[in-house]
């Protein structure tokens, strides 16, 4: 009679372990979810503002100073470069995992040191000098000079803004990857339990 | 007295072109339009009605602001062609700063590898010459001035930027501020040889310009590779700022020390006050609603060239303001309509 107990306790101890995990991966995925949409709201929101800074920046400098004719059409290194890799979730899968490379030049096959997506934007405040901290990199403002050297600030603001939307797109990427794991997860345990 | 002679049908005829300028209460009515069809509709009952009214839907904004130009390009030609001397090269040296902007748009394009049709499009009318395409196979500003600008109205403003250099992008910027800084040296010379109001008015309007312009040389620059000295080289050497203003601009390092520097002169005061610290979003706005209120009083007097100038200046801030009205409408982001949006009247 004790062992019986004994081993109906052990039962319900693995029913409500494999509950707990249930609803681990449940609210794993419901996080995720919640993440990604909040993510593609910021998403519209900073691609809005950069394409109405690109509008002010072509107000103030004029329409034959911005526009698509003066892009550059010679064949150069991307600036800015999306590495994809394999990260074990666990040790049955792995799942890809983006990375941005931003503002890193592979010209002459070499690579210049790049920033990645993890790393603090260049946008630096201290005191009033949002201006110099914004254009700081090198590569940032080479990829402005095809509309000259000396361009409004609307316009730097509006470059910052579209760097933004590309390092909320690799998170979303990233997010998205998560989250049709974390599927997969409830999925099988939906199974296994109905199994 | 014998201005009437040869310039009173002109200036009836810009006064009469004055009328014809949008109000707050066409820009109230384009202010609430929900698409640019709305605005084709509005604008239809304007002076712009004729050169819009046969565009297909779907309008785009660069539709509108092409066609608000060609307004302006008629109205301009039809006055070059009655104007005898010296209103003529009055007439022609309002032009030169699209020239200008012309020339660098096909000599940055061709760096670029674009097509040069495609350039020629995108080129201001009013900015237009006859061997303008040819600018295309220049390789550095020697032959650029050898093979095309020695015989346009820019060559004499080439003297201080000739150089065997190969054209890039810092020389193109430089190449490009250095001839306007000569064309508006030039133009301000000539209006003074005219003298009497024209000459008074006009020199307002272009020390205006000139300040505005070195204004916006240091911000633009802050923080880019152009050095101190070649900062204030590309300053202007009249206006108001000239010189002991662009001996303190050309040092500074941000938007605050502008602002310092540019408090020190009342009329500009009222400008900074408008803005917080450290913001320049607006500075742009504020400059244009003070160039707009001179223009408009420059028809206040008679008997002078300023009217023609102020004309100019002033349709070209009502196709500034139609585009913002435009974009915004077109993006769906109505509430920052006004933004940059200049009454002139």
């Amino acid at each position: 009679m004790m062992e019986d107990q004994e081993e109906k306790g052990n039962a319900e101890n693995g029913i409500g372990r494999q509950k707990q995990v249930k609803d681990e991966y449940l609210l794993q995925f419901l996080d995720s979810l919640d993440g990604y949409l909040t993510l593609l709201d910021s998403l519209s929101s900073t691609l809005s503002q950069g394409w109405l800074e690109l509008a002010s920046a072509r107000h103030a400098m004029g329409a034959s100073r911005i526009n698509g004719a003066l892009l550059d059409l010679k064949v150069h290194a991307a600036a800015t470069s999306l590495k994809v890799s394999e990260q074990d979730v666990d040790s049955m899968e792995s799942q890809p995992c983006f990375t941005l490379c931003k503002w890193a030049s592979s010209d002459n096959g070499e690579r210049s040191s790049g920033e990645e997506k993890s790393l603090s934007p260049q946008l630096r405040h201290r005191n009033n000098s949002q201006l110099s901290g914004i254009i700081s990199s090198p590569q940032r403002q080479k990829s402005l000079s095809v509309f000259g050297v000396l361009v409004s600030p609307k316009l730097r603001s509006a470059q910052l803004s579209f760097e933004r939307a590309l390092e909320t797109l690799v998170e979303i990427a990233n997010l998205h990857t998560t989250m049709l794991s974390m599927f997969e997860q409830v999925h099988k345990e939906l199974e296994n339990t109905n199994g | 007295m014998t201005f009437n002679i040869h310039g009173g049908y002109l200036e009836a005829i810009v006064r009469g072109y004055r009328a014809g300028l949008l109000t707050a209460a066409d820009y109230n009515n384009l202010c609430q339009c929900e698409t640019l069809d709305d605005i084709k509709m509005h604008l239809s009952a304007t002076e712009y009605g004729p050169y819009l009214q046969n565009e297909p839907s779907p309008l785009h904004t660069t539709t509108i602001v092409e066609k608000c130009t060609l307004k302006l390009v008629d109205e301009y030609k039809h006055m070059l062609c009655q104007a005898t001397e010296p209103l003529s090269t009055f007439l022609e040296y309002i032009t030169y700063g699209h020239m200008i902007d012309n020339v660098v748009l096909i000599v940055t394009g061709t760096l670029h590898e674009r097509d040069v049709q495609e350039l020629l499009e995108k080129c201001h009318p009013l900015g237009m010459f006859d061997s303008i395409a040819t600018l295309a196979v220049a390789q550095n500003m020697r032959e650029l001035y050898r093979l095309v600008l020695v015989d346009t109205p820019l060559a004499p403003y080439f003297s201080e930027c000739i150089t065997s250099e190969d054209l890039d992008d810092m020389n193109i910027e430089i190449m490009r501020n250095t001839l306007y800084k000569a064309y508006l040296e030039d133009f301000y010379k000539f209006c003074q040889k005219l003298g009497g109001a024209t000459a008074e008015i006009m020199s307002d309007l272009l020390a205006f310009e000139a300040d505005r312009r070195a204004v916006n040389i240091t911000i633009n620059s802050i923080g880019t590779e152009l050095t101190r000295d070649d900062r204030r080289k590309l300053y202007s050497n009249f206006g108001l700022l000239y010189p002991y203003g662009h001996e303190e601009l050309a040092v500074c390092e941000d938007i605050d020390q502008v602002r310092g520097v540019m408090e020190k002169y009342p009329p500009y005061q009222s400008i900074f006050s408008k803005l917080s610290y450290g913001e320049s979003q607006m500075l742009d706005k504020a400059f244009y609603e003070e160039e707009v209120k001179r223009l408009c009083l420059a028809f206040e007097q008679q008997f002078h060239y300023g009217v023609f100038f102020a004309y100019m200046r002033l349709r070209e801030q009502e196709i500034r303001n139609l585009m913002w009205i435009s974009e915004c409408v077109a993006q769906n982001q109505k509430s920052r309509v006004h933004d940059s949006v200049v009454f002139i009247f």
